[in-house]
């Protein structure tokens, strides 16, 4: 089987494997109703608003010179940054399992280049079908000449940007003088590119006054026209001429033109390729190293000491918390919200300095803004600090091996990220207080402080209570969450997504209900005797409440976590 | 470190574990089915057999991974479905893939352990295992700075931390260099001695002669043989040459279905 013939079997296979594996996948709920939530989220969100059944008229001559400048422009730059960024190495790039297979097959080097731009060809195809989607039907009435013109423009383009990466590796070979080279002759361009700019802004400055209003539609394409800017823009004009042919008539007398342009561009990379296996091989293991960390649900981390010394002793549990606050400090480093918050105070002080008579007004503001902050660290806290059972997913075998109970394992996996979150919250709300006592206002000194206690339990408790939330989402349904190693991607996991967040709200307010109702009746009932002082008891009733509910649901859960087999969850399963 | 808890529920001459009717399904299949033995202390029991015999699961229910469909399993005296922290607290699992916390150092991975089961004096009996693991000078590093033979030997220190009872290798000399292996094939020869009983699964025949004092073979999920070598060549009928090497028995049971095959041996 010759090598071409191999290439178009491992895709068709691969395709009609994946195919096959997603057709099965739907056998199960999850899958199923992902896909149909999923599916009818994107049809409101995005399928309906595009509204196929409206067709685009074409363009007036200014939106579409616009059209043509913004399309050229964005072609014109990522040339252009082929040859200023990145460094001076070929720009090819295979997976790790294509370089072990393909790499120690018969194959030479011209023909893992044909392979990797036949991967460029297809790559362009998917882009070009996205790019007509959401691009194409703006700005043309005929898309199917706008996708085959995109597909054109983006291989080109890749063929460009590879051809550079060879050009560049040549001269970076030659030392100094290459790179100068290389400059030299990219400057001059960009000089002259400017000149042109300059000269037919000269010629057509932009029309001013009342009278200019009108003018201005047919000013831009009268200043693309000028003979300095055709010259200086042809590049960018020529790639995109296909994709905005007015008429299938336009579109076939400008492909000779693109097809040339590609051939050349096609011979460019083929007579100047150069040795590219060792930069392949590095790249591919960088490239799976750092997947291997996204499997691990790890990103990138700072050592930084531990919260606290773990002794030996004590409640074994403790030692999960110490490992979580750990990760969490590595990963994440929680104390930067409270220096952030901290050097927030710059704010007054400097105020205080330089504007006396706007220090009320200010601290007002920063109380708004600390209070603010704490509050939404209940809402979006729980989802982001994750140095819990989600962190440890790919590991729940290894939790299960521990001597621990369930509850023991729940207990501390939920408290070390909860934890975090109310030390974060009660130091914001306290620069809010501090900030804004002694200030004049409708609202008094006495009601702030009250206010502020009132909401020190009640935040933590809710940020709690979120978390608690989203950890009972990965015991009671693990296998709605991608097991190690496998990407969730596709129409029903965005539809899982969904339903989880959905869940996890409607699980919150279920629980933060009769927390509230207690608490309000608990409000009103001390409010004649205690005034605003009876915010901090409601406050406190609140938090006691959904503690309640959090300890009741950690038992249960720890429960649920005993009985959980990881083997036919889809975690760890062998 | 054993509490005299669990030195009062297990005598001194009793079964550091015992495993009766084990039963594991995934849905429809049986990865394993009715086994039953028992592992003394000082013992080490060697579990080989084909790929997808069931080793793993059957390592993974012992350590109380995985909850068995139905059997018993008893660690230093408790049962593991009915006492899971007391029977766990007692052993040790070390899976083939070792299994690492990415943002803690080697030395913080002892401390955690340490915390865990309380093991008093941690740091003195870390550094030890540590330089017996030719880990003394990467206290500090974290996993990912850690070769693949490191991480195992990092994971065993870990394992051996406590002292435990029993301790259950899946594959324990994957990614060790020849010396490595060397030490460890003494290190758990020395815990033997000491009195902990160890189940040994491996595809190294030759390290499962070397070490076990009994093997099981398992093949679809069931028992085909337990005992010595001895004892399975004497059960084997028909295998002529009486000094055949566990390969050939292996080999031989494995391959050939249920002709060849020992009686199902006894608990």
């Amino acid at each position: 089987m010759s090598f071409p013939r191999a290439v178009a079997f491992l895709w068709w296979a691969s395709l009609r494997n994946r195919a096959r594996k997603q057709l099965q996948r739907m056998r199960q709920p999850k899958y199923l109703v992902g896909l149909v939530v999923g599916g009818a989220y994107l049809y409101m969100m995005v399928v309906r608003r595009m509204s196929f059944s409206r067709s685009v008229e074409a363009l007036p001559p200014g939106a579409r010179s616009l059209a043509e400048l913004s399309l050229g422009g964005m072609l014109m730059l990522t040339l252009a940054a082929a040859w200023m960024l990145g460094q001076d190495r070929p720009s090819l790039a295979f997976s790790e399992t294509e370089v072990q297979q393909l790499f120690s097959a018969p194959i030479s080097r011209r023909g893992l280049l044909h392979y990797k731009l036949a991967r460029g060809v297809v790559g362009a195809g998917v882009t070009s079908v996205f790019t007509t989607l959401f691009i194409g039907r703006a700005v043309t009435p005929h898309v199917g000449l706008f996708f085959l013109g995109s597909v054109l423009a983006f291989v080109t383009v890749n063929l460009h940007v590879t051809a550079a990466s060879f050009v560049r590796t040549r001269l970076a070979r030659l030392g100094w003088p290459g790179t100068a080279l290389r400059w030299a002759v990219f400057l001059g361009l960009f000089a002259a590119f400017c000149l042109a700019v300059y000269v037919a802004f000269q010629a057509h400055p932009f029309p001013k006054g009342t009278e200019g209003k009108r003018l201005a539609q047919e000013w831009l394409p009268t200043l693309l026209a000028h003979p300095s800017l055709q010259v200086a823009l042809w590049p960018g004009r020529i790639l995109v001429a296909p994709a905005l042919a007015e008429s299938v008539g336009t579109f076939l007398r400008i492909l000779p033109l693109s097809l040339g342009l590609l051939a050349v561009h096609y011979l460019w990379v083929s007579v100047l390729i150069v040795p590219f296996e060792e930069v392949v091989v590095v790249r591919a293991e960088e490239a799976a190293r750092q997947r291997g960390q996204r499997v691990s649900r790890i990103g990138h981390f700072v050592m930084r000491k531990p919260f606290f010394r773990l002794s030996s002793s004590g409640r074994p549990e403790v030692a999960l918390l110490w490992k979580n606050l750990t990760a969490a400090r590595r990963m994440a480093g929680p104390e930067v919200v409270l220096v952030l918050a901290l050097l927030g105070l710059a704010v007054p002080l400097g105020v205080a300095v330089l504007a006396p008579d706007a220090l009320t007004e200010t601290r007002q503001v920063m109380a708004g803004l600390y209070l603010s902050f704490a509050g939404m660290l209940t809402v979006f806290g729980p989802v982001s600090m994750r140095s819990d059972l989600r962190l440890d997913l790919p590991k729940l075998d290894l939790l299960r091996a521990l001597p621990l109970t369930g509850r023991q394992v729940v207990a501390a996996e939920v408290l070390a990220p909860g934890l975090l979150l109310a030390a974060m919250q009660l130091g914001l709300l306290l620069l809010a207080v501090g900030m804004v006592v002694g200030t004049p206002g409708n609202w008094g000194a006495e009601l702030w402080v009250a206010g502020g206690l009132g909401l020190a339990p009640l935040l933590p408790a809710l940020a709690i209570g979120g978390v608690f939330v989203q950890n009972a989402a990965v015991v009671l349904f693990p296998a709605w969450l991608p097991a190690e190693g496998e990407r969730a991607r596709g129409i029903e996991a965005l539809g899982q997504r969904l339903l989880t967040l959905a869940g996890a709200v409607v699980v919150l307010m279920g629980g933060l209900l009769p927390a509230a109702i207690v608490a309000s009746l608990v409000g009103f009932a001390l409010y004649g005797w205690l005034g605003v002082w009876a915010l901090p008891c409601a406050g406190l009733t609140a938090a006691a409440g959904l503690a309640v509910e959090v300890s009741l649901g950690v038992m249960a859960l720890g429960r649920a976590f005993d009985r959980m087999d990881v083997s036919s969850e889809g975690l760890g399963a062998p | 470190m054993p509490s005299s808890e669990q030195t009062a529920d297990a005598g001194p001459g009793a079964p550091v574990l015992e495993v009766v009717a084990l039963e594991k399904t995934y849905g429809d299949l049986k990865a394993v089915q009715g086994l039953s033995f028992q592992v003394a202390p000082g013992e080490v029991l060697g579990l080989v057999g084909p790929n997808g015999a069931g080793k793993t699961s059957t390592l993974r229910c012992l350590a109380g991974i995985l909850p068995v469909s139905s059997g018993k399993i008893a660690v230093a005296g408790h049962d593991v479905a009915l006492e899971p922290v007391q029977a766990k607290r007692a052993l040790a699992f070390l899976p083939d893939e070792p299994r690492l916390f990415e943002y803690l150092t080697v030395w913080e991975h002892l401390n955690f352990v340490a915390r865990l089961y309380g093991v008093e004096g941690w740091e003195e009996k870390g550094r030890a295992l540590l330089a017996e693991m030719e880990l003394g000078s990467k206290e500090k590093a974290l996993p990912g700075e850690l070769s693949r033979g490191m991480k195992q030997k990092l994971s065993i220190a870990c394992g051996f931390l406590h002292d435990p009872r029993l301790i259950l290798l899946d594959e324990p000399l994957t990614g060790l260099d020849p010396i490595g292996i060397r030490r460890m094939k003494a290190s758990l020869r020395q815990r033997a001695e000491q009195g902990a009983a160890l189940v040994l699964s491996s595809h190294l025949l030759p390290l499962v002669e070397e070490l076990c004092h009994r093997i099981l073979v398992i093949a679809g999920g069931r028992a085909v043989a337990l005992g010595t070598l001895a004892e399975i060549r004497a059960q084997l009928s028909g295998l002529e040459a009486g000094n055949a090497s566990l390969e050939e028995i292996f080999v031989r049971i494995t391959s050939a279905g249920g002709e060849a095959r020992p009686e199902p041996p006894a608990p």
